[in-house]
């Protein structure tokens, strides 16, 4: 190379450096043009801050609740703002459910439960900006105290459930603040399905609710769905409680499993293992025949059958009643089906504006029933589902679709959504079923059904030890393994009845619901442990 | 000699290659054509079609023996009998309403083993009276299974409705050994209705038209068309003008009943039918029996001798 070429690529090159030299040169005049640029918004939005905030300490987060002192502050729940209080200034404590921010105003809406009300927080000679501020950026779920002024609107606020009134806020405190990113937004797990999809809002799947059920349990829908809940569990004992019955108590952990191993947990037990009861009925047996004439008991029962299905977990919470009776079984079936129509009609009565509450997102027909219960013979239901086109045998179990045929069809005879189906066939029931004295291919047996599925299977139970020994043979169980229940029969025993239902279906069923997840506030199936 | 001849399409000596692994069969152009020939020759018809033409003889003459049978009958039926007289034909010998006969498989279907439940849905604001009444002659004539429920649309019923069907069967708990059930419900709807096979018979509306269907179960339509003819004339017009009209039309009413009455024991002569149980149960619902004309009052003394509607007064109030 000669030494002009060098000198020419020297010039090149120290004029190409030059030209990144200016390049960079300018990009550092701009960086430091924005950063000037910041710092003067900075600082005037600083002296917009340090400008008189009057309102300093009427807004806050408040020091973790650690029981520093014992305020005697009376917090009015948000279901008791009615018009009635207006013009009073009380305290409210409840979470935040939505917040917004429209200029010099924040419109706050506050949930407790399944309640809503408005509240209203503008700049004023009470309010700054920065308190305006603080409270719109507020985050969703957090749990505040809220001291405010109960103002009468003129216009119904649709959207929230305390229509009448809202609040005008004088004083905002953060009593326990949320993280910003909810797993699931409430709105979207309340939305009806339909409305979902039409819109092209999202709604949250069964999944993710069940993942984060904390939040999901918040829901107007959710609280509404537990409180029934607890009203049949409420009713289921009251009612049986007036009707002369106990409540006992009985062991989960059992040594053998009675009603055919299949379909048992197995636990280890020190040095032997034992079993998870799949339900009281040995047990409840065993209480009639230690004279306690009527029993009941409310407890969880453990099924490990792999059925993912719709209406299957596999612990649940049973409800169990078993009764001594007279001279025919239908005592107890009458006395059974007299306790679901007190529930039902408690239900219909008590409980309406939570029946209300689920129907919004899930909408469907309200629950009918007679009363007496109407009862039906299996004949007569099988002679249904022939008329209807149906091909099955006299003595042939009835399917699931079936069952729900059936339940149409006699809907739409007898407009019930409840009913019995007496006299089942003897071979599809357990061995302790009582054969039907008249006809020995059919039993005293029955099945309820709430809505065309079913919801409780009952019987006469056998009362005498041969006859049950004769029975247990001839569907090939090990003696052996049934030997105390058996035995329990040996020393005079009342001729008895009874039946169990599952809290979860019946709430799903009356609700008209589709999936038992939704009863059922922790739900065990084959794929799920946890929460 | 044949009036018009073709001219052969086809030479009928053509020689033609037939396959030789297939079977042969027996060439029926050749055989048809002799058999054909000689019989035209010899004048003579072929047996097979001989017999055929003796099948049609002999059912031409029994389609003319049943023509015949069938004019003779539609003479006796469309031309009046001398012997009988036209103007008794009204009061003729109608058949007793409980006595006739009745057939619950041919009027209620097939029974396939399972009890046949008729349902009847009734607001308990106004009860079926006539219903109640039929309910009590039902009872006599066959085995019924009786029951009354409460809609759960409906929140209390007054006491005398639950028990208006009467004490419940001893042999209740055991439904196959009835023929018949009839299922009470108390519910809100506007007008009663009966349900019986959902899948083949649409639901009967009204009382008086339930009325209808309950009473040919008792094998209770009088044959006489006349007289059946005014059995549902009374019944309509105790449902129209009697429950539903003005109180002008109710006197109206009362005063044809009355004239009516004064002639014969009941409304349709000597017998006592639906039509007695339908305008006396719907003249006891309108109230102030005791200033209703005389021949009434002897008639609604007689219906309440018959025993049938005791279920009835004491929902009168």
């Amino acid at each position: 190379m000669t030494k002009e070429n060098v000198q020419g690529a020297g010039e090149e090159e120290q004029q190409a450096q030059s030209k990144k030299a200016l390049k960079k040169q300018q990009k550092e005049a701009e960086k430091a043009a924005k950063k000037a640029e910041k710092q003067a918004k900075l600082a005037a939005e600083q002296q917009e801050a340090d400008e008189d905030d009057f309102a300093k300490d009427r807004y806050g987060i408040c020091p973790m609740v650690q029981s520093q002192q014992k305020l005697d502050r009376a917090l009015v729940r948000v279901q008791d703002l009615t018009p009635e209080k207006a013009e009073q200034q009380i305290w409210v404590r409840a979470r935040i459910h939505t917040s917004r921010a429209k200029g010099k105003q924040c419109f706050l809406v506050l949930r407790h439960q399944q309640f809503t009300v408005q509240a209203l927080l503008a700049v004023g000679d009470r309010a700054s900006k920065q308190m305006v501020k603080f409270a719109a950026n507020l985050t969703k779920e957090s749990i505040i105290d809220v001291e405010a002024v109960v103002k009468k609107v003129e216009q119904k606020i649709e959207s929230c459930s305390q229509q009448d009134v809202e609040l005008h806020v004088e004083r905002i405190f953060v009593i326990s603040q949320s993280e910003a990113r909810l797993p699931l937004q409430l709105e979207d797990a309340v939305r009806p399905e339909g409305e979902g999809d039409e819109e092209g809002r999202a709604t949250v799947n069964q999944d993710t609710r069940l993942d984060n059920r904390v939040i999901d349990l918040r829901t107007t829908t959710s609280q509404a769905i537990f409180r029934l809940q607890s009203g049949v569990c409420q009713l289921f004992r009251d009612t049986l409680i007036n009707k002369g019955f106990v409540e006992i108590q009985t062991p989960k952990i059992i040594s053998a499993a009675s009603e055919g191993g299949a379909n048992v947990f197995t636990v280890s037990y020190f040095k032997t293992s034992a079993y998870l009861a799949q339900s009281p009925q040995l047990y409840k047996q065993m209480c009639i025949c230690a004279d306690f004439d009527k029993v009941f008991c409310v407890g969880p029962v453990f099924r490990a059958e792999d059925s993912n299905t719709h209406r299957h977990l596999t612990e649940f919470v049973g409800l169990d009643i078993e009764m001594a009776f007279n001279y025919h079984y239908h005592e107890v079936i009458d006395s059974i089906t007299d306790t679901m129509v007190q529930i039902f009609k408690g239900l219909r009565d008590r409980l309406q504006t939570e029946i209300q509450t689920v129907n919004k997102q899930y909408p469907s027909e309200p629950f009918k029933f007679l009363e007496p219960t109407l009862r039906l013979e299996y004949k007569e239901a099988v002679a249904m589902l022939k008329a209807a086109g149906v091909e099955m045998g006299d003595e042939e179990d009835l399917s699931t679709p079936n069952e729900k045929l059936l339940g149409r069809l006699v809907k739409e005879k007898y407009d019930t959504d409840f009913y019995v189906l007496d006299k089942y066939p003897l071979a599809v029931r357990p061995f302790y079923t009582m054969p039907d004295p008249n006809n020995p291919k059919y039993s005293n047996s029955y099945d309820m059904f709430m809505r065309g599925e079913e919801i409780l299977s009952g019987a006469q139970r056998i009362h005498d030890a041969q006859l049950l020994t004769e029975r247990a043979m001839h569907h090939s169980i090990d003696l052996e393994k049934i030997k105390a229940y058996i035995d329990s029969f040996r020393y005079g025993a009342p001729p008895h009845a009874g039946g169990g239902i599952g809290l979860e279906r019946v709430t799903m069923l009356y609700l008209g619901l589709h999936n038992v997840r939704q009863t059922s506030m922790f739900p065990r199936d084959p794929k799920r442990l946890t929460p | 000699m044949p009036m018009y001849k073709v001219k052969p399409v086809s030479p009928a000596d053509i020689k033609i290659d037939l396959p030789t692994r297939m079977y042969k069969s027996p060439n029926i152009h050749a055989q048809g054509m002799n058999c054909g020939q000689h019989a035209l020759q010899n004048g003579e018809v072929d047996p097979a079609l001989k017999a055929l033409e003796e099948r049609q003889d002999e059912v031409l003459r029994r389609l003319y023996e049943i023509k015949a049978t069938v004019d003779g009958l539609a003479k006796t039926v469309t031309t009046p009998d001398a012997d009988l007289d036209a103007s008794t034909l009204s009061r003729g010998p109608a058949e007793s309403v409980f006595r006739g006969t009745a057939d619950l498989d041919s009027l209620l279907g097939k029974d396939l083993g399972a009890l046949r439940d008729i349902v009847i849905n009734a607001s308990p604001a106004c009860p079926p009276l006539c219903l109640l009444v039929l309910h009590a002659l039902l009872c006599q004539r066959y085995q019924v299974l009786s029951s009354v429920h409460v809609h759960s649309s409906v929140s209390a019923v007054p006491p005398p409705l639950l028990s208006c069907l009467g004490p419940r069967h001893i042999d209740s708990y055991a439904r196959q050994r009835f023929q018949l059930g009839f299922t009470l419900i108390w519910k809100d709807v506007s007008e009663l209705q009966m349900k019986f096979n959902t899948q083949s018979m649409c639901p009967i509306e009204g009382e008086a038209n339930v009325a209808r269907f309950l009473f040919r179960l008792l094998g209770g339509e009088p044959q006489d068309p006349v007289a059946a003819t005014q059995m549902d004339c009374w019944i309509d017009t105790a449902v129209f003008q009697l429950s539903e009209g003005g109180s002008k039309e109710r006197a109206a009413v009362l005063r044809s009943l009355n004239a009516a009455l004064g002639r014969s024991e009941w409304l349709l002569g000597q017998e006592f039918s639906l039509a007695d149980i339908v305008c006396a149960c719907c003249v006891l619902r309108a109230g102030q029996t005791t200033s209703a004309p005389v021949n009434v009052q002897r008639w609604l003394k007689s219906c309440q001798n018959l025993g049938h509607f005791d279920c009835v007064y004491p929902l009168l109030q």
